[in-house]
C-alpha cells in the first residue's frame, strides 16, 4: 500500500519521485500528508469501526445501558475523530466538504458495530449470572482475569 | 442464548460472503457493469471539478454544460442500477427464503440480551414472537438485521464492492443533498 506521487522540480528539467509511506503508517502519525482524500475518509471509516467495537466493548464491560450509553456512544465516537482530524492529523476540514462529512463517514456502521458488541457481553452477562459463575467474554484476548473480578457474583435469583 | 448469539454473527458473516460472492458472479465481473461503474465514476469527478471551477458562475454556457452532464450521469446511473436490479431481485428472493428459514428455527427463541429497553417503535421488531414483557430480550430478526448492518458493508469495503463516494456525493444520501465537496 505504498502510494507514489511525481512531480518536478522548479527547473522542470528532472522528474522527481518519492514513495509516501504506507496508508497506515501516516494514519498513526501526526500531519501526514493525505494528496489522496479517499485514503483520509477510508482512514476515517475504519477507525470509526474499531472505535464502535472497542467502546462496545468497554460498555459492555462496565456494564453501561439504556439511553445514556447511546448518547455517550455518539459523543465519544465523533469527539474522538474530531480530535484526531483537527488535533493530531491537522486537515483542513473543508477540503473534505466541512466536519459533518467526516464525522458521519462510516458512522452507522459503526453504530451497528457498537449495537452488537455491548449485545453480546449483556447477553454474556445474564447468562453468568444464571450461572453464578463469570466466564470473561474477552477470554481469547488474554486480558487479566482481576480485571473481571468485579462482575463475578454468586446470585442465580436472576 | 450465547451460543445462539455466535450463530446469528455467524450467519450474518456467511450471508453477506454469500450475497457478495453472488453478486460478484451476476454483476461484479460482467463488463458491461464495469463500463458503466468507469463510466459513472469519470463524470462523477469530471463534474465535481467542473462545479468547483464554475459552481458559482453565471455564465449559462457553464450551467448549460454542468446540467447536461448531470443529465448524463442520471442516465448511466439508472443504466447501472437497472444492470444491478436483476441479480438483486434473485439474490433477495433467496435470502428471503433463507430468512424465513431462519425465522422458524429461532422462532420464539430469546437469542440475546440488549443493554438497554428500545424505543417502543423497534420494540416489534426486537421482541417479535416473543413471549412476556421484558423487552431486554432479543429476538432473531433484531439481531440478524444488526449484524448484517455492520458486517455486509464492511465486506463490501474489504472486497472493493463499495460504491464510490463521489458517485454516491453526486447523486446525494440520506443525509441530504450532495455538498459542495473536494474543494
Amino acid at each position: 500500500m505504498t502510494s507514489r506521487i511525481k512531480g518536478f522540480e522548479k527547473n522542470g528539467s528532472t522528474v522527481k519521485s518519492h514513495a509516501l509511506e504506507s496508508i497506515w503508517t501516516r494514519a498513526f502519525a501526526s500531519n501526514s500528508e493525505w494528496p489522496d482524500k479517499e485514503e483520509f475518509l477510508d482512514v476515517i471509516y475504519w477507525f470509526r469501526q474499531a472505535l464502535g467495537i472497542i467502546i462496545g466493548l468497554v460498555w459492555g464491560l462496565i456494564p453501561l445501558k439504556g439511553f445514556v450509553a447511546l448518547l455517550l456512544f455518539v459523543l465519544v465516537n465523533a469527539g474522538l475523530i474530531y480530535l484526531y482530524f483537527t488535533n493530531f492529523q491537522h486537515v483542513d476540514e473543508e477540503e473534505y466538504g466541512g466536519a459533518w462529512e467526516l464525522t458521519k463517514e462510516g458512522f452507522m456502521t459503526s453504530f451497528a458495530g457498537f449495537l452488537d458488541i455491548p449485545e453480546m457481553s449483556s447477553t454474556h452477562l445474564s447468562l453468568c449470572n444464571r450461572l453464578g459463575t463469570f466466564q470473561p467474554l474477552v477470554y481469547s484476548m488474554n486480558i487479566p482475569n482481576y480485571f473481571f473480578s468485579a462482575y463475578s457474583t454468586t446470585d442465580t435469583t436472576l | 442464548m450465547w451460543a445462539d448469539t455466535l450463530l446469528i454473527l455467524f450467519i450474518s458473516v456467511c450471508t453477506a460472503l454469500l450475497g457478495e460472492g453472488l453478486t460478484w458472479l451476476m454483476v461484479y465481473r460482467t463488463e458491461k457493469y464495469q463500463k458503466l461503474k468507469a463510466e459513472v465514476e469519470r463524470q462523477s469527478k469530471r463534474l465535481e471539478k467542473r462545479k468547483e471551477a464554475h459552481g458559482d458562475s453565471l455564465d449559462k454556457q457553464h450551467k448549460k454544460k454542468i446540467e447536461r452532464e448531470e443529465e448524463e450521469l442520471k442516465n448511466n446511473n439508472r443504466d447501472l442500477s437497472l444492470v444491478k436490479m436483476k441479480s438483486m431481485f434473485a439474490i433477495g428472493f433467496a435470502f428471503t427464503a433463507l430468512l424465513s428459514m431462519f425465522n422458524n428455527i429461532f422462532d420464539g427463541r430469546v437469542v440475546a440480551r440488549l443493554p438497554f429497553v428500545p424505543i417502543s417503535w423497534i420494540q416489534g421488531l426486537s421482541h417479535r414472537n416473543l413471549s412476556g414483557d421484558d423487552y431486554t430480550e432479543c429476538s432473531f430478526i433484531f439481531l440478524y438485521i444488526l449484524c448484517t448492518m455492520s458486517i455486509r458493508q464492511n465486506i463490501q469495503k474489504m472486497l472493493g464492492f463499495a460504491p464510490s463516494r463521489t458517485a454516491s456525493k453526486q447523486s446525494g444520501s440520506i443525509f441530504g443533498p450532495p455538498p459542495q465537496q473536494f474543494k
